[in-house]
């Protein structure tokens, strides 16, 4: 199957000198979802903001649809939604309004915008937040924002970093259902979490990120025998991988 | 102890050190010559006004409810954080020393402000109420000595839960305050404000000082009177430069939410959508337009002579564009745009498309406005060079700025 996303060598970070992740190889497919599992600091974020396009790589190359940021801008901003660990939003603009824009930038119909946004509202228990000011919104609610605006667009790719931090149970089950519902439509998935029995349940393969390098990678059953761990679960496997880290 | 003091001095340096960046920064704008021009206008008018003004003009009414207002406003910095609800609360008992600091601190700042006061008024008061050197000392000091009663009353005063006995102290306090600066404005005797002072102090002991042991300090208040007074900073210093921690102030104004309209959905007019609402609606964006707005007027009407006229709408005009000018980076420091598969180009249009309107209502308005004082070429000179300040703000100097 052709990839959607490619991270190709990848060795990154704010400072030239001082890269935080190193040497770094994978993909992600359409029709699966990827979990990028690590400690905090371990480059989750970076690796995300590579592939956003925020800052550019040392070295290496990040390719959407075999193209990278510099060949097609346009293409590979309209191609990838990203749903951020700290919700980003504006104090002066109502949920609504949010979405709106979202849409706009995006180029969605006006009609279409309509049909999906009130569709979403209604899903994740916001309709009668429509008007409000984020400042009337708890952290849950705030990243609730984060989550329909990214799936307003639609687009083929995903980016999650920590999307459960703050949300409560029926919003984590909505926002579940629905990336499975678009993985199963041949959307492309790459979540960074923390909890991983939730991890465990819905991603198809995991990157376990420590250092800043990938220390192991594949489908549970794979991880399990390259750990020799068999049976074990992804909590066991991770510490112990990382634990083997740390004694180096 | 020392531990306790030693923090309310760090606290207090903190907040100095952040607020001479702030007046740095003040200093350093050109709004700063605005208040030039305000000072020797409004000198030259301030003479003018004395004579202008009848000899049945009610002056110690006057000036008892300028100073009464001075007296009764201003509470007791604490420098308290919200985190200081957790981590002082098992403290209260022992933090005596850290209060009285803050009364100190509070007195000699209010004290400054007082005699600032005073000192605008001064040729008023020996225009219309007393004349003399000792008058005016005696006055300040007796003043000084008033808001110090204030303070630590009203110290005492927070620990009221209930909010309408809190608010009955204060307007028992503003009566207070009334009586003596009336007294003291109408020439009584410097016996019988001895007297009352003698009075204020029994009356602080016995009935003020008892409070404390009925309740305990309202700390959430003490927070939030804390907060509203840094505020209060952070607004003044913002009419001047931007204050990131203002940022996020925000009010509806649903009135200008038809306004919006006019922008229809398109992916091209994603930021035509956002630049409006922000101007409108955060950081007081619109508020500062308005206040430039109505100084330039004012200064128009103002001034007689043509070249002045010309001079200020010009200055001002200029302001307002550099203010204006301060929009295109509001959306810095979120993530979310830079991910819009939008180009630069549709950003700088959006930002043009709000420049060019609001500069253009306010180019309109203050050539309009030269129509009722000047003449046909003032209107006419007005226009064009806020045309060309409008040409140069929009297409010239955003190319300065990338190259």
């Amino acid at each position: 199957m052709t990839e959607l996303l490619n991270v190709d060598g990848l060795t990154g970070g704010y400072q030239r000198n001082k890269p935080v992740i190193r040497e770094m190889n994978f993909s992600v497919k359409p029709y699966e979802m990827v979990g990028l599992i690590g400690l905090n600091g371990a480059g989750k974020s970076t690796t995300i903001k590579h592939i956003l396009g925020l800052i550019e790589p040392i070295e290496g190359e990040i390719r959407l649809n075999g193209k990278t940021i510099f060949d097609d801008m346009h293409m590979f901003r309209q191609n990838m939604a990203y749903i951020p660990e700290t919700p980003l939003l504006y104090e002066e603009m109502t949920l609504w309004e949010h979405l709106e824009i979202t849409a706009m930038a995006y180029g969605l119909e006006q009609a279409e915008f309509h049909v999906r946004a009130e569709h979403l509202l209604k899903e994740f228990r916001m309709t009668k937040m429509k008007n409000w000011f984020p400042s009337h919104f708890s952290k849950g609610m705030r990243q609730k924002v984060m989550i329909m605006s990214a799936f307003l667009i639609e687009p083929p790719l995903y980016i999650a970093d920590e999307p459960f931090v703050g949300l409560d149970p029926i919003g984590i089950k909505s926002y579940l259902d629905r990336m499975i519902q678009l993985r199963d439509d041949g959307c492309g998935i790459l979540m960074s979490t923390h909890i991983l029995a939730t991890a465990e349940k819905y991603c198809d393969r995991f990157l376990f990120l420590h250092n800043g390098t990938i220390v192991l990678e594949g489908t549970l059953d794979e991880m399990r025998a390259q750990a020799n761990m068999p049976g074990a679960d992804l909590d066991e496997i991770y510490v112990e991988v990382t634990k083997e880290e740390s004694d180096e | 102890m020392n531990d306790i003091v030693s923090l309310f001095d760090r606290r207090r340096s903190d907040f100095w050190q952040m607020a001479i960046r702030y007046l740095r920064l003040i200093g350093n704008s050109g709004f700063l010559f605005t208040i030039y021009l305000l000072f020797i206008f409004g000198s030259y008018y301030y003479g003018q006004f004395l004579q202008w003004l009848p000899e049945t003009f009610p002056a110690v009414l006057f000036m008892t409810a300028v100073i009464t207002w001075m007296m009764t406003r201003g509470r007791v910095r604490t420098f308290f954080q919200q985190a200081d609800l957790i981590y002082l609360l098992p403290l209260e008992s022992r933090l005596k020393p850290y209060f009285r600091k803050g009364i100190m601190y509070s007195w000699l700042m209010e004290t400054f402000w007082t005699v600032f006061l005073f000192m605008l008024l001064t040729p008023f008061f020996f225009d219309r109420i007393a004349e003399g050197g000792a008058v005016w000392l005696g006055s300040v000091i007796a003043l000084s000595l008033l808001k110090l009663w204030n303070l630590v009353c009203s110290f005492e005063e927070q620990r009221i839960l209930d909010k309408w006995a809190y608010r009955k102290h204060q307007w028992m306090r503003l009566a207070v305050n009334l009586l003596i600066v009336y007294l003291l404005f109408s020439g009584q005797e410097w016996w019988i404000m001895l007297i009352l002072g003698g009075a204020l102090t029994v009356f602080y002991f016995t009935y003020y000082k008892k409070i404390e042991h009925v309740f305990t300090l309202k700390w959430e208040r003490l927070v939030a009177i804390e907060n509203a007074t840094v505020m209060t900073f952070y607004r003044i210093a913002n009419s001047f430069t931007d204050v990131p921690r203002l940022n996020n102030t925000v009010k509806r104004r649903r009135l200008i939410d038809p306004l919006f309209n006019f922008i229809t959905y398109r992916q091209r007019n994603v930021y035509k959508y956002m630049f409006g609402r922000s101007f409108f609606r955060a950081n007081d964006y619109f508020g500062i337009y308005l206040r430039l707005m109505l100084l330039g007027v004012i200064f128009i009407f103002g001034v007689d002579v043509s070249w002045g006229v010309w001079f200020v709408a010009g200055l001002f005009f200029y302001m307002t564009a550099l203010q204006l000018e301060t929009l295109a980076r509001h959306y810095d420091t979120k993530q979310m745009p830079d991910l819009f598969p939008l180009s630069d180009e549709i950003k700088q249009q959006g930002l043009r498309y709000w420049l060019v309107l609001l500069l253009g209502v306010q180019a309109a308005v203050f050539s309009v406005m030269t129509l009722f004082t000047g003449e046909l070429y003032d209107f006419a000179s007005v226009l064009v060079i806020c045309l060309t300040l409008m040409f140069y703000t929009v297409k010239v100097r955003p190319k300065k700025s990338r190259t």
